[in-house]
């Protein structure tokens, strides 16, 4: 959709200041568990992506610093030869909106877990969810909701039935709308059909606690996907005995957002009555050998400017300041 | 904070398929309400209403999370693309997205057009038709009674939504290819659906069992 006025708020009092108290908290408890902040340059150095906020300096275009986990993978790939393991950053990305109320400036915390190639990953991905579960009680939210999903869960499936281009990308809308008649209708006439179909209902059956897994037996794929179920079951193990109080753990089996990206376990951080997720992140394997560097990553994202502007709409979700 | 849960219903013809289908189910909606000129209308469950809109801004409302679930044809979801979940197929309002031309034209007389000009309410699956059809044709965007358009001389056909055919042959027209087919779909604001499971899907169930008990 195209948004032709851009949405650029200004902060006043409560919220700047409630900003700079998020961002403080957030990066401490970052840097309590040696997460080392860096900031890239807030002018991008790499060629303007379509969704970055571009323009002309003189005869020169600029573009600034869109998403942190891109800007993070140039300052690191450029700069290391071997990556830090653990990374943090805080600041704002300017992205042109795609829904309308979207604003153009977006403040957003986040961290980064980055290994050599081929380095088992599973502690990695708890290490996050461990650290994502402490952000609500950090922002003040009195009760949040923590979806665990693994955007294996459809990948594999699709590239086991050599399932790519327009077709593919038709199967993941569908289930990002939880729509399973909506991959009958996409896939009618393939020989998939009826196995992406039913594999598909079997995803979007429950939305539920750790039981929610147990749904993938239904699954026409569920051999093929056993180590990914393996995985969850064992984080969720991992988890479940360290659950803060009013944080609620959920397996999200159909998180189909940002498919492209993510490789692995997903995570999402929503609270109750919230119109947008508040926090995101994932394993993305592939982001730095597309680089040219033979290392994995995972990490996530809080989504500051959705934050406040929930604090501003729903007070009533967040406990009163002290 | 325990707000009243909010359904979009439509207004006009899938509106007036879904109102009696509803009647003497939890969701029923208030009959003096529905008479009167009020837009949100209480339901027989308490705690839920319904708001009364236009195809074309439903999904917004449920998009925005104003509306927890809506109902909405399919063509709409596809011409607009909003960010909602689409949690199934209701069945009924079925039609079809047709090129429509006035009698004695064909489809290849349209293609053989060296500029074709299309009324339509859906440029967005027209231009997708056009795109799988290797043709080329000037849009004309129109929000209401296309049938008229050939009629006139403003277009040589429309892309309009056909259920029976019946306003179609009152202007002299037939259907001359089949773009696509619509139905009713149950919608779901995606932050409420996966924020609030528990209060939404209670709520979804509720309207298929409402849908699904009328023959």
């Amino acid at each position: 959709m195209a948004v032709r006025t851009p949405h650029f708020p200004d902060l006043l009092f409560n919220s700047a200041a409630r900003l700079r108290r998020w961002e403080g908290a957030l990066m401490g408890l970052l840097a309590d568990h040696g997460y080392r902040e860096l900031h890239p340059s807030l002018v991008l150095r790499e060629t303007p992506p379509e969704g970055a906020l571009r323009f002309f300096d003189g005869d020169e275009l600029v573009a600034l610093r869109w998403d942190f986990t891109v800007a993070l993978a140039g300052l690191l790939t450029r700069t290391f030869p071997a990556p830090p393991d653990r990374v943090a950053y805080a600041g704002a990305v300017f992205r042109r909106p795609v829904q309308p109320w979207e604003a153009v400036e977006r403040f957003e915390v986040g961290c980064e877990r980055i290994q050599p190639e081929g380095e088992p990953a599973a502690e990695a991905d708890v290490e996050l969810a461990r650290l994502l579960m402490a952000v609500p009680g950090l922002l003040g939210l009195k009760s949040a909701i923590l979806h665990l999903g693994n955007a294996a869960l459809v990948r594999r499936p699709l590239e086991a039935e050599g399932l790519f281009g327009e077709l593919a990308d038709a199967v993941v809308a569908a289930l990002s709308r939880r729509a399973p008649h909506r991959v009958r209708e996409a896939l009618d006439g393939h020989p998939s059909a009826v196995r992406l179909t039913t594999h598909a209902e079997a995803l979007l059956s429950e939305l539920d606690g750790p039981g929610t897994l147990s749904a993938l037996a239904a699954s026409p794929y569920a051999a093929l996907l056993e180590e990914e179920r393996n995985h969850m079951d064992r984080a969720l193990k991992a988890l479940l005995p360290i659950l803060p109080p009013n944080l609620e753990l959920r397996v999200d089996l159909a998180d189909v957002a940002g498919l492209g990206f993510y490789t692995g376990p997903t995570l999402r951080l929503w609270a109750p009555g919230a119109q947008q997720e508040l926090a995101a992140g994932g394993r993305y394997d592939r982001l730095f050998p597309g680089l040219g560097r033979p290392w994995q990553a995972a990490g996530f994202c809080v989504r500051l400017s959705r934050l406040l502007d929930l604090a501003a709409t729903r007070p009533d979700l967040f406990e009163e300041p002290r | 904070m325990n707000q009243t849960l909010l359904i979009a219903f439509p207004k006009g013809r899938l509106g007036d398929e879904l109102v009696p289908l509803l009647a003497g189910t939890p969701l029923a909606l208030d009959a003096a309400a529905l008479k009167s000129r009020v837009l949100r209308i209480p339901t027989a469950t308490p705690g839920v209403a319904a708001l009364l809109l236009k195809g074309a801004d439903l999904p917004r409302y449920v998009a925005a999370g104003v509306a927890s679930l809506g109902i909405v044809g399919s063509d709409t979801l596809d011409e607009m693309d909003m960010d909602l979940l689409e949690l199934a197929d209701l069945g009924f309002g079925a039609c079809r997205l047709s090129l429509c031309a006035k009698a004695g034209v064909s489809l290849d007389d349209l293609r053989a057009k060296p500029h074709l000009r299309l009324a339509t309410k859906f440029p967005k699956a027209t231009e997708a038709w056009l795109a799988h059809e290797e043709l080329t044709a000037e849009l004309v965007p129109l929000s209401s009674s296309a049938e008229l358009a050939p009629l006139l001389g403003l277009a040589d056909a429309i892309v309009d939504l056909v259920q029976t055919g019946g306003t179609l042959k009152a202007h002299g027209l037939v259907e001359t290819a089949i773009l696509g087919r619509s139905s009713a779909r149950l919608v779901a604001a995606r932050g409420a659906y996966l924020s609030e499971p528990g209060r939404i899907r209670p709520l979804a169930e509720m309207l298929l069992g409402a849908l699904k008990a009328k023959p």
